[in-house]
C-alpha cells in the first residue's frame, strides 16, 4: 500500500550528519578551544564599548537557540518550528513575575524556563507523535496559537504588551546569555554521551528499527523537545529583560525559529559547537547588513537560506571537512538531489 | 425564525461562501505537497502576488477583478514553471527540512521585496458592486462573495478535469505516485515537476486575486494563507481536489462560527485545535486515500 508521504514513512527531518562521537584527543582540542573562547567572553565587556556588547549579546542569544533547536531537530531528526513558542512563554513568565509579582529576575527567568519545559512536555506529548511535514506545521501553528492567545488575555497585557523594570546595567543580559550559552553548549556536548543520547540517535536514524529493539521513542523525544524549550525559554526571559518591552509580535515570532534553524543548519546539525559557530557567523553578517540596509538585510537572509539549502544541504562544515575538497563535495550535493 | 437560528444561518451561509477562496488557497498547496513532496512555506506569498496582480490591473487599468483572475493565474503559471525548473528541481530529492527551507527563503525574498516596492500600505479592492446583495429569507448573500465562491468552484472543477482527464493529468498522478516507474515510461520527470508547481501557483495567484475581493491586501498578509492552505489540506486529506474543497469549506464554516460564538480573534486556535485533533484521530483527513493525488 502506498501511504501519503511522510505520514507513514520515516522521515527524518533533518538529515542530521552527527557520526560516531569523536576521539578523546578531539574532544580535549574542543574543550580546550571552548575554554578559550570562554575566558576571552568573559573578559570581553572590559575593553569593548557599548555598541559591540550589545551586538555580542544579540549573537549569544541566537547562539543559544540554534544550540537549543539542534537537541531536537540535529540530533533527534524533529523539525521543529515552533521554538518562538517556549521563547514567548519564558519572555512572558519572566515579565509577568517581574512585573505583578515583583520577583527578581534571578527567580522570574528559572521559573519561565520551567514552564516552558512543562508546556514542550505536553505538547510534545501530543505532537512528537506526528512526524516530518506534519510535525513542522504542528508547531508552527502551536507558536501561532500563543501569539493569538497573548494578544487575547488581560495578564498578558493584550496586544500592547507590558513593560519589565529596567535593569541598572547593560553588561548584565551580557553576562546572563553568556551562562545560558554555556548551558546550551553543555546541553549538546552531554546530550550524546548518555544512555538517552543514543537512544536519540537511533530514533533519528529509524525510528521504527530503535521501537523493534525495545526502545521506547516518545519519552527520549519529549526529553529532547523539554531540553529545547527550556533553553529557548531562557534566551527569551533574558531577551525581554533586556528590551524591557515585549508584546505578542515581536517575541512569538517565526524569525526566532527560522534563524535558529538556518544557524544550526550552516554550522552543522547534529555538532556540539557548529550552530554556535554558525550563530557566531551569519549573526555578524546580519549586523554588517543591517547597516547598510534595513531591506537588504531581510532579502538577504532569504537568499542565503535558498543558497545554503541548495549548494550546502548538509551544513559548510561538512563542505569544508569533505576529502574530495570543496567544489566536488558541492557538486556530488547537487547531482545527489536533483531531478 | 428566532434570532439565534437565524444568526447560525447567516453564519453558514457566510462560512460557506468564504470557505471557496480558502478551498482555492488549498487546492495549490494540496498538488505541491501530493506530488513533489514539498510543503510550501511561500504558498502565501504567491496568494499575495496575486492579490496585488489583480489589485494593479483593477486600479491602474480599470479591469474587472473577476476578469483580472485568468491574468493572475496566468503570470503565477510563468513564475511557477520557472522557479520549479530552475531552483527547487536542484533539492528536489534531499530531505524535506531543505526543501522547506528553500520555499521559506523564497517567503522571505518575495515578501521583503514587496514590502519595498509596494510599501505596508493596506489596500482593498472595491468594485461598483461591492455593496450589492441578495436577501434569501432571512439570510443575506452578498453578490461579490457568491460570486467568489462560483470562481472557486469553476477552478476546482477545471483542475479536477485536468487531473483526470488529460494525458498530463496521468503524467502528474504516474510522477507522484512512482517517480522511477514513470522516467522509465518517457515521462520527462523535471518538466512534469515544473508544470505540477506552475499549475499550483496559477491556482494560488486565483485565490489572491478571490481574496483580495474579501480581504485587505498587503505585503505581509502571506503567512495567513499558507497557514490555511495548510490547514485545509490536512482537514480534507491529501491529494484530491475534492479533499481541498471539502477542507476549505470546513475551514470556512469553523473560523465563521469562532469569530461569531468566541469573538474575531480566536481563528487561529480553532483552526489549531482542529487540526490537532484530525491530525490525532485520522491522520489521512477527512477524504484522504492512499494514493498521492488523484485528481
Amino acid at each position: 500500500m502506498i501511504r501519503p508521504p511522510a505520514v507513514g514513512t520515516a522521515v527524518s527531518g533533518a538529515e542530521a550528519t552527527a557520526g560516531p562521537l569523536p576521539s578523546r584527543a578531539a574532544d580535549a582540542r574542543g574543550i580546550a578551544l571552548a575554554a578559550a573562547a570562554l575566558i576571552a567572553a568573559l573578559v570581553l565587556p572590559a575593553v569593548l564599548n557599548t555598541y559591540y556588547v550589545r551586538i555580542i549579546t544579540g549573537i549569544f542569544l541566537f547562539g543559544i537557540l540554534a544550540s537549543a533547536w539542534n537537541l531536537i531537530g540535529g540530533y533527534t531528526g524533529y523539525p521543529d518550528f515552533g521554538g518562538a513558542a517556549f521563547l514567548g512563554i519564558g519572555a512572558y513568565t519572566t515579565g509577568i513575575l517581574m512585573l505583578r509579582g515583583h520577583a527578581p529576575f534571578a527567580a522570574a527567568l528559572p521559573a519561565g524556563c520551567i514552564l516552558a519545559a512543562i508546556a514542550a512536555a505536553g505538547m510534545g506529548a501530543l505532537l512528537l507523535r506526528l512526524r516530518g511535514h506534519y510535525f513542522a506545521i504542528a508547531t508552527l501553528g502551536f507558536m501561532l496559537v500563543l501569539r493569538q492567545l497573548t494578544a487575547n488575555l488581560d495578564i498578558t497585557g493584550g496586544g500592547s504588551g507590558i513593560n519589565l523594570p529596567a535593569a541598572s546595567d547593560f553588561t548584565v543580559f551580557y553576562y546572563w546569555m553568556l551562562g545560558a550559552l554555556v548551558v546550551a553548549v553543555l546541553a549538546g556536548f552531554a546530550l550524546p554521551r548518555t544512555r538517552a543520547g543514543y537512544a536519540i540517535a537511533a530514533i533519528r536514524e529509524n525510528q521504527d528499527a530503535a521501537q523493534v529493539l525495545g526502545i521506547e521513542p516518545l519519552p527520549y523525544k519529549i526529553l529532547a523537545y523539554a531540553a529545547n524549550a527550556f533553553l529557548f525559554a531562557a534566551a527569551g526571559g533574558i531577551y525581554a529583560y533586556w528590551l524591557t518591552f515585549i508584546e505578542p509580535l515581536t517575541i512569538f515570532n517565526i524569525d526566532f525559529t527560522v534563524q535558529a534553524v538556518v544557524m544550526a543548519l550552516f554550522g552543522g546539525p547534529g555538532t556540539v559547537f557548529g550552530p554556535v559557530v554558525g550563530a557566531v557567523i551569519l549573526k555578524t553578517l546580519d549586523v554588517v547588513l543591517t547597516n547598510i540596509s534595513l531591506f537588504l538585510h531581510n532579502v538577504f537572509f532569504g537568499g542565503l537560506v535558498c543558497l545554503l539549502v541548495i549548494f550546502a544541504p548538509r551544513g559548510l562544515a561538512e563542505i569544508f571537512q569533505s576529502p574530495a575538497g570543496l567544489r566536488a563535495s558541492i557538486r556530488d550535493a547537487l547531482r545527489e538531489n536533483r531531478v | 425564525m428566532s434570532p439565534s437560528t437565524q444568526i447560525a444561518l447567516q453564519n453558514a451561509v457566510n462560512g460557506l461562501l468564504i470557505g471557496g477562496t480558502y478551498a482555492t488557497v488549498g487546492l495549490g498547496m494540496s498538488l505541491v505537497w501530493g506530488v513533489l513532496n514539498v510543503i510550501n512555506i511561500a504558498h502565501g506569498a504567491f496568494v499575495m502576488l496575486g492579490a496585488y496582480t489583480t489589485y494593479w490591473l483593477f486600479t491602474l487599468y480599470g479591469l474587472d477583478p473577476f476578469a483580472t483572475l485568468p491574468l493572475a493565474g496566468a503570470a503565477l503559471f510563468v513564475l511557477g514553471y520557472g522557479l520549479q525548473r530552475i531552483v527547487i528541481n536542484q533539492v528536489i530529492r534531499a530531505s524535506f527540512l531543505i526543501t522547506f527551507l528553500l520555499t521559506f527563503g523564497f517567503d522571505l525574498l518575495i515578501t521583503n521585496t514587496a514590502l519595498a516596492v509596494w510599501t505596508a500600505d493596506v489596500r482593498a479592492v472595491t468594485t461598483a458592486y461591492s455593496g450589492r446583495s441578495l436577501h434569501l429569507g432571512p439570510v443575506i448573500v452578498p453578490a461579490i462573495r457568491l460570486m467568489t465562491l462560483a470562481a472557486a468552484l469553476l477552478v476546482a472543477a477545471v483542475l479536477h478535469l485536468v487531473m483526470s482527464r488529460t494525458r498530463l493529468g496521468s503524467a502528474i498522478r504516474a510522477t507522484a505516485s512512482d517517480q522511477e516507474a514513470a522516467r522509465l515510461m518517457g515521462i520527462p520527470i523535471a518538466h512534469i515537476y515544473a508544470l505540477t508547481f506552475a499549475i499550483a501557483l496559477a491556482t494560488a495567484g486565483i485565490a489572491g486575486g478571490l481574496a483580495g475581493m474579501s480581504f485587505p491586501i498587503y505585503p505581509a498578509m502571506g503567512a495567513n494563507y499558507t497557514f490555511i492552505g495548510f490547514v485545509v489540506c490536512v482537514l480534507g486529506g491529501l491529494g484530491s481536489v475534492a479533499g481541498a474543497l471539502l477542507g476549505g469549506l470546513i475551514f470556512g464554516l469553523l473560523t465563521t462560527y469562532a469569530a461569531g460564538w468566541l469573538g474575531p480573534n480566536y481563528d487561529y486556535i480553532v483552526a489549531f485545535s482542529a487540526l490537532i485533533l484530525v491530525l490525532l484521530a485520522k491522520p489521512t483527513g477527512l477524504l484522504g486515500r492512499t494514493v498521492r493525488f488523484r485528481g
